[in-house]
């Protein structure tokens, strides 16, 4: 649906600290359209799938912690594999997740892939999109029985609030990388929650954790970390010349170290093994399964990817066509059948279906004019009516 | 409509905005005030002195002393530190802090206002806690106990008995120093590096 924007939206993200709005020269936020769903839509074709299929992901984390096989197949390097299992067996509490989606409105939606470990967009999601629908209702340009799905933020201050009250997490230190103001935002956003919650929440980038003379993970005041938030993969951390200090740093991390089971692209095969045929899943396969079928249009995915890198589209005839490029593939590919994002006026649409811990959250929106999403898709709010 | 709605019922937007809004000034520890639900809960009792806890425990003594002095051993290991007087002063009060000069450098420190212990009483061991206070007006635990961890109790300093969670009476771990910074972060540098086409350097996903 198109739609007249805020006259006065720019200024408003710099009064909330909205700074990412526009990236590298592209409009990013872009409320010129909306999306309009059915309150039937949302919990039939998202809410409910969303719930299911993060109960399946988990399954498949349980099946995999207790294989060495499945370990190994799932890169995880093997002087980490007490840690990571530990981290599940003792039940590490998570925080978030986003489920990327295929959905038409129409047809059952299809999982693209789990960003368990470290999704973004969550600030324009819980935040910035409820302000727009709270204005545009406010202004008279929507109805008042416009809604969104989106407890995001409500639910992430609970989240908090929880894990403070239950699990201990009084003091959590929050980091991120260096020179992304991205992740930087999205991490502020995380902070605001937690301290809304009455959780104290200093920051400091990933590059600043140093190593104290004891064992454990320090600040730059040289106090132990013994609560971390990281905005960081696992799969780097895990192979980072600090990997090795993590066991005995007893550091409760948020995600937590099972998570580097469910943000591996060979969850998806896994998924297809043990859930064949269920409509919300598309059909996945190693790159070394014989049962793998010959035939047909596949998307070849490396295990690591993020942002949509090194992806090769398998045409009919088998032959390989890059879709982008990017630094990685080592650890090998995985093949999901080919599924087209639809298209409105030109553009693809992706859902991200948000979990705070195992609760459906809300639902974000992004086009692009090319069939990947990459880091620079736009995002588009959404409502219910 | 409301029991039915699928957004955030409210969300406070004075806490939300960020460009005039003051930057919270560094405090040395923590800020948590508790609340009375989660953890397991242990009945506690706060003495200002071994005295104190003696008085009140008069079948006691002997614990009250080791609690006492366990309290100053974990004082000692893990009281709050700054590099200068006036930050630590800025934090717990005019003169309620000392110099401390030990084999990992010199710094200040706030006195130890008090001691938490719980299960005194019991044939499990006891538990017992360094507490602090502030007099400062700056500070956010002005008139309230607060533990080396960062817990601020609810209810002002006058307030000597609660249930205080488990938690308080975990150890905070040791560090005396840092031995090396920068172990974490590498392979955004080395991934970042790739292409002309790189538009971001976060790994958020």
């Amino acid at each position: 649906m198109a739609c007249q924007p805020r006259s006065n939206w720019q200024q408003l993200a710099t009064e909330y600290g909205f700074h990412f709005h526009t990236m590298y020269g592209q409009p990013y936020w872009d409320e010129s359209a909306y999306y309009q769903f059915t309150l039937k839509q949302v919990e039939q074709d998202i809410e409910d799938p969303t719930a299911e299929l993060h109960q399946m992901c988990l399954h498949v984390v349980d099946k995999v912690i207790n294989s060495e096989a499945l370990m190994q197949r799932f890169q995880i390097p093997q002087q980490h594999w007490d840690f990571v299992a530990e981290s599940w067996r003792q039940q590490s509490p998570s925080l978030y997740s986003r489920l990327d989606l295929v959905y038409d409105g129409k047809h059952p939606a299809k999982l693209l892939e789990n960003n368990a470990d470290t999704p973004t967009s969550l600030y324009e999601t819980g935040f910035w999109q409820w302000l727009w629908l709270e204005q545009q209702v406010n202004a008279g340009k929507l109805s008042r029985g416009a809604d969104q799905f989106n407890s995001l933020q409500e639910k992430l201050v609970n989240r908090f609030a929880a894990l403070k009250h239950q699990y201990g997490f009084h003091h959590i230190h929050f980091s991120c990388c260096q020179d992304s103001v991205e992740d930087r935002g999205t991490v502020q956003y995380l902070q605001d929650c937690a301290s809304t919650a009455g959780v104290s929440a200093p920051f400091l980038y990933i590059e600043e954790i140093g190593l104290g003379d004891t064992g454990y993970f320090t600040d730059l005041a040289d106090d132990a970390i013994t609560h971390c938030f990281k905005l960081y993969p696992w799969e780097f951390m895990l192979r980072e010349s600090f990997g090795d200090a993590l066991s005995g740093a007893e550091v409760e991390w948020l995600e937590p170290a099972w998570k580097a089971v469910l943000s591996n692209k060979a969850l998806l095969p896994m998924l297809w093994q043990e859930f064949e045929n269920h409509p919300n899943l598309l059909p996945a396969f190693f790159e070394d399964d014989p049962l793998r079928p010959r035939h047909g249009k596949w998307i070849k995915k490396p295990l690591f990817s993020r942002e949509g890198a090194n992806i090769s589209l398998i045409d009919d005839s088998q032959k390989a066509v890059p879709l982008s490029d990017g630094p990685y593939g080592e650890e090998g590919f995985i093949y999901q059948q080919f599924h087209s994002l639809p298209q409105y006026e030109g553009n693809y649409v992706l859902i991200g279906s948000w979990l705070v811990n195992d609760e459906p959250a809300g639902m974000s929106i992004r086009e692009d004019s090319s069939v990947i999403t990459q880091d620079l898709s736009r995002y588009l709010p959404h409502i219910i009516l | 409509m409301s029991h039915t709605q699928k957004r955030s019922k409210h969300i406070a937007l004075h806490s939300m905005r960020k460009a005039f809004s003051l930057k919270p000034l560094a405090v040395g520890i923590a800020t948590v005030f508790l609340s009375a639900c989660g953890e397991d809960r242990d009945a506690s009792k706060i003495y200002v002195s071994v005295d104190d806890c003696k008085q009140d425990n008069p079948d006691a003594v002997g614990q009250c002393q080791a609690a006492f002095e366990s309290a100053i051993e974990e004082h000692n290991r893990t009281a709050p530190r700054f590099n200068s007087q006036n930050d630590c002063e800025y934090e717990f009060g005019n003169e309620r802090c000392q110099y401390v000069q030990s084999q990992s450098g010199s710094f200040f420190m706030p006195f130890m206002a008090g001691f938490i212990v719980s299960r005194l009483m019991q044939p499990s061991p006891y538990y017992s806690q360094p507490l602090y206070t502030s007099f400062s007006p700056y500070s956010p635990f002005r008139s309230r106990w607060v533990t080396s961890n960062g817990y601020v109790f609810d209810g002002d300093i006058r307030r000597r008995s609660y249930y205080a969670p488990s938690s308080v009476y975990k150890p905070k771990p040791t560090v005396n120093r840092t031995i090396n910074r920068g172990g974490f972060g590498s392979t955004v540098r080395a991934k970042s590096s790739w292409g002309s086409s790189s538009k971001s350097s976060g790994w958020g996903g």
